[in-house]
C-alpha cells in the first residue's frame, strides 16, 4: 500500500511533537507546568482520524503514561481513551486549522483529561482536588494550548493537507 | 471544512472505544502484583528509548545551568584547595576519634529525578538509575535536606519512587532523641501535599513548634535519623488518647532534581551522624571539673 505524502507529513509533525516532549521539554521546560506535547500529538492525530482510531491512540498513550506512575495504573489510559474518542467526534464541529479553536480545544481537552484521571484514580474526594482543577490543571492546560498553537503556526501547511485517517 | 458526524461514527469506532475503555477499567482494577510487572515491562520496552532521551536532555540542561556556577566556584575553590589536604587529614582524624563513620560512606546511589507532566508527578517519581546501578525495591530515597520516599519498582536502568506525598506512604518517626514516637503521612487536603502529619503521638506528650522530627528506624525500611520535618503546630487530638501534629516537610519531592538512594546495607543502621541529628547527651546535673 502506497503511503500518501499528506499522511507522511502528519506523521512527521507527530514525530516532532514526541521529540519535543522527551527532548525539548526536559531541557527547556523543567517546571511543573510544562506543556504536554504528547497530548498535543494525540489531539492532532485524533481530530484528523476516526473516533475509533483516536480512542485506540489515547488508550496506548495513556497506558505508557501509566507505566511511569504505576500506582494509578489505568487512570491515564481511561482518561485519554475518552479524550481521544471525543476528539475524533469533535472534528465534525471543529475547524482544526483555526488557531483560536485549536487553543480552546487543547485547553479543554487537557483540563478534562485531568478531571477524568482524578476521577479514575478515586482522588475527587481529596481536599486538594480544588487546587488541582482550578489552579494547577488550568496552568498546565494553558502551556499545552500554547504549545499546540505554536505547532500549528509552524506546520500549518502540512497539517491543513493532512488526510482524514 | 467541517464534515457531518454521520460519516465518522461507525459501529467499529464504537466497538474500539468500548474495548479500550473496558481494558482501561481492567487495568485500574488490577492487583498490585500484576500491574507492577506490566508497568515494568512497558518501561523496559516501549518507554526505554523515550526515558533514555529524556534522561539525556535533563542531564544536558543540568550541565548548562551548572556551567556558569561552576566557573565561579572554580575560582573560589582554587584558593581553598591549597588548604584541603591539611583539613582533610584533620577531619579524618577527628572522625576516627569520635568513632563516627564518614558521612554515608559509599552505601548510596545518586539518581536523577525525571519529572513527568502527569498528575502523579510528585506522588511517584521516575529515577534515572535502576538495578544496574545497585538500586533495590524498598530502598529509602533521601535528598540532602531529608526524607523523599522509598523505591517501589526497579528496572535495569530506571526505578519508581513512592514519595512521602503519596496517600499510601507511612513512616515511623520520632522526635530527635527518641523520646516521642509517631507515624508520618501526607496531609490530605493540603495543596499538593506540601505538609505532613505526625499521627499517634501519645496524649501525655506535647511538641512545641519547631521541634525536629526524624525517622525512628522502626519498620526496617528507613534508617534511624533521616530528617522528616519540623513541627508547625497541633492539628487535632483525641481526648485522653493521642494527638496529631502538622509538620513542615524537610524535602519537597516535586522540587528535588537529584536524590540519594540508600543501599540495604544502611537500611538497618542509623543516619543520625550523617545528618547531625544525634541526640544530645542526657543532662545528669553533674558539672565537669
Amino acid at each position: 500500500m502506497k503511503v500518501q505524502a499528506p499522511t507522511l507529513r502528519l506523521a512527521a509533525v507527530l514525530a516532532v511533537l514526541l521529540a519535543a516532549h522527551f527532548w525539548l521539554r526536559p531541557a527547556v521546560f523543567p517546571g511543573r507546568f510544562a506543556p504536554d506535547f504528547v497530548l498535543v500529538a494525540l489531539l492532532f492525530f485524533a481530530i484528523r482520524s476516526r473516533p475509533g482510531a483516536g480512542a485506540v491512540a489515547g488508550f496506548l498513550v495513556g497506558l505508557l503514561t501509566d507505566a511511569v506512575g504505576p500506582t494509578t495504573f489505568g487512570a491515564a489510559a481511561f482518561s485519554l481513551t475518552i479524550v481521544g474518542y471525543a476528539a475524533g467526534w469533535l472534528k465534525a464541529v471543529v475547524f482544526p486549522d483555526n488557531l483560536l479553536v485549536t487553543a480552546v480545544f487543547v485547553f479543554a481537552a487537557s483540563w478534562v483529561r485531568d478531571l477524568l484521571e482524578l476521577a479514575a484514580s478515586n482522588a475527587l474526594r481529596s481536599g486538594a482536588v480544588g487546587t488541582q482543577l482550578l489552579v494547577l490543571s488550568p496552568a498546565t492546560a494553558l502551556s499545552t494550548a500554547a504549545a499546540a498553537v505554536v505547532t500549528l503556526l509552524l506546520f500549518r501547511g502540512w497539517l491543513r493537507s493532512a488526510p482524514a485517517l | 471544512m467541517p464534515i457531518g458526524a454521520e460519516r465518522y461514527g461507525s459501529r467499529a469506532d464504537t466497538l474500539a472505544f468500548v474495548a479500550c475503555l473496558v481494558l482501561s477499567l481492567v487495568a485500574l482494577a488490577l492487583p498490585e502484583s500484576l500491574r507492577m510487572p506490566i508497568a515494568a515491562a512497558l518501561r523496559r520496552t516501549a518507554l526505554l528509548p523515550a526515558v533514555a532521551i529524556e534522561s539525556q536532555a535533563s542531564a544536558s540542561r543540568e550541565q548548562r545551568q551548572n556551567t556558569i556556577l561552576l566557573r565561579a566556584e572554580r575560582d573560589s575553590l582554587a584558593l581553598a584547595a591549597s588548604q584541603v589536604p591539611e583539613l582533610e587529614a584533620e577531619n579524618t582524624q577527628l572522625r576516627a576519634l569520635l568513632k563516627l563513620r564518614a558521612r554515608l560512606g559509599t552505601g548510596f546511589v545518586t539518581a536523577e529525578v525525571l519529572h513527568q507532566t502527569g498528575l502523579t508527578d510528585g506522588l511517584t517519581m521516575l529515577l534515572g538509575a535502576g538495578r544496574r546501578q545497585g538500586i533495590a525495591p524498598l530502598s529509602p530515597v533521601i535528598a540532602p535536606s531529608g526524607l523523599v520516599g522509598m523505591v517501589v519498582a526497579v528496572d535495569p536502568h530506571t526505578s519508581v519512587v513512592m514519595a512521602w506525598t503519596h496517600p499510601d506512604f507511612r513512616a515511623s518517626a520520632m522526635v530527635e532523641g527518641g523520646k516521642i514516637f509517631g507515624v508520618v503521612a501526607a496531609r490530605r487536603g493540603e495543596t499538593a501535599g506540601e505538609v505532613m502529619e505526625l499521627r499517634g503521638v501519645p496524649y501525655r506528650d506535647s511538641l512545641p513548634a519547631g521541634t525536629p522530627v526524624v525517622t525512628s528506624g522502626l519498620g526496617g525500611v528507613f534508617p534511624r535519623g533521616i530528617p522528616v520535618g519540623t513541627v508547625l503546630g497541633m492539628l487535632s487530638e483525641s481526648a485522653g488518647w493521642e494527638r496529631t501534629y502538622l509538620l513542615r516537610p524537610a524535602a519537597h519531592p516535586a522540587q528535588v532534581t537529584h536524590v540519594l538512594v540508600l543501599s540495604a546495607r544502611l537500611a538497618g543502621d542509623s543516619l543520625e551522624p550523617a545528618f547531625d541529628t544525634l541526640p544530645a547527651a542526657p543532662d545528669t546535673g553533674e558539672v565537669e571539673p
